[in-house]
């Protein structure tokens, strides 16, 4: 059983199939996250796919302030997405409301409604940190994995330093 | 005489209460104060007869005691007419104009929900913009308005 988790987590880290949702941001960190997935910074070199359902992704990645309108149809865009599931939130207002906080339409940041594993800061967060904070969340996957698995070479990634992405214990997620 | 002193000289000699408020701002720019017991009147007249056929948009606005409807409209030409009407805030009522313009019925929704105003003949509907379980005597664009953080 050990050797199959350790196939399947080895075929999650290469190939995460993501999903962007904007929850209400300006379109600014849209922008950028296409940005990201286009030949120039190509995130398909970790296997990074654009789909089209939530059925088929396994990271959701948010930008924008969450705004009570939606935030019934991110709960169900987060229900839909098959288990393990992963969220990024991407910008500033995805991290905290950014400068929509207090707004009588926001609800505030992604937290606020579903559980978040990696925060990408930036008004707007540039394809580099948002690629940064994917490769991250990746790296961190791996690292969970790791000692269950007996013999495995040591890596010396260091846990990041209060930088682009935090991570969450990605065990935690319902 | 210009095609906006035109208009402004038509409509002052069928409404000669608006000899004071109907002004030319500059070319192609028009407005207008209408009292609100006046307004269904001399709004069916631009529309109809002065042949300002396009709503742009309705803005609200808060001026202490009283509520302030701004009705945006245009025409060939290029010329706009902002029109504006005032209800008191202890019985904000209007006229619905959705009878000339459907499309005005999200404007009207929006003063329901954001001012608080009421809209007389507004066909029953979902509320708009803000959510279900919003409550009913509090309106954000107001200005005594204060959000959950800054109360």
């Amino acid at each position: 059983m050990k050797f199959i988790r350790k196939i399947i987590n080895w075929a999650r880290i290469k190939s995460p199939w993501i999903l962007h949702f904007n929850s209400g941001a300006c379109n600014a960190c849209d922008i950028e996250i296409v940005a990201a997935l286009t030949p120039l910074y190509d995130v398909e070199r970790f296997g990074v796919q654009l789909k089209g359902t939530p059925r088929h992704a396994d990271v959701l990645v948010c930008s924008g302030p969450v705004t009570k309108q939606i935030q019934d149809r991110l709960k169900r865009i987060y229900d839909q997405m098959p288990e393990p599931k992963f969220v990024v939130a991407v910008g500033a207002c995805a991290c905290g409301g950014g400068v929509f906080k207090g707004c009588y339409n926001v609800r505030g940041g992604i937290d606020e409604v579903i559980p978040v594993s990696a925060y990408i800061p930036g008004c707007p967060a540039g394809p580099k940190a948002i690629i940064d904070g994917v490769v991250k969340l990746l790296a961190s996957l791996e690292e969970t994995e790791k000692p269950s698995v007996p013999g495995a070479k040591k890596q010396d990634k260091t846990e990041d330093d209060a930088g682009t992405a935090k991570q969450a214990d990605p065990g935690d997620a319902p | 005489m210009s095609y906006e002193e035109d208009i402004r000289q038509d409509t002052i000699r069928q409404f000669d209460f608006l000899k004071d408020s109907f002004k030319v701002i500059r070319p192609r720019r028009l407005s207008a104060e209408v009292a609100r017991d006046r307004f269904s009147e001399v709004f069916d007249f631009l529309v109809h007869r002065e042949k300002f056929n396009t709503l742009c948009t309705i803005t609200g606005t808060d001026e202490g005691d009283d509520l302030g409807f701004i009705y945006h409209l245009a025409r060939e030409g290029g010329i706009t007419l902002n029109l504006k009407t005032r209800a008191p805030k202890a019985d904000p009522v209007i006229r619905t104009i959705t009878a000339v313009f459907p499309g005005a019925e999200i404007y009207e929704r929006e003063i329901v929900d954001l001012f608080g105003a009421r809209v007389e003949g507004l066909r029953k509907g979902s509320r708009y913009p803000l959510t279900d379980d919003w409550p009913a005597d509090e309106h954000p664009l107001r200005k005594d308005w204060k959000s959950e953080e800054n109360k």
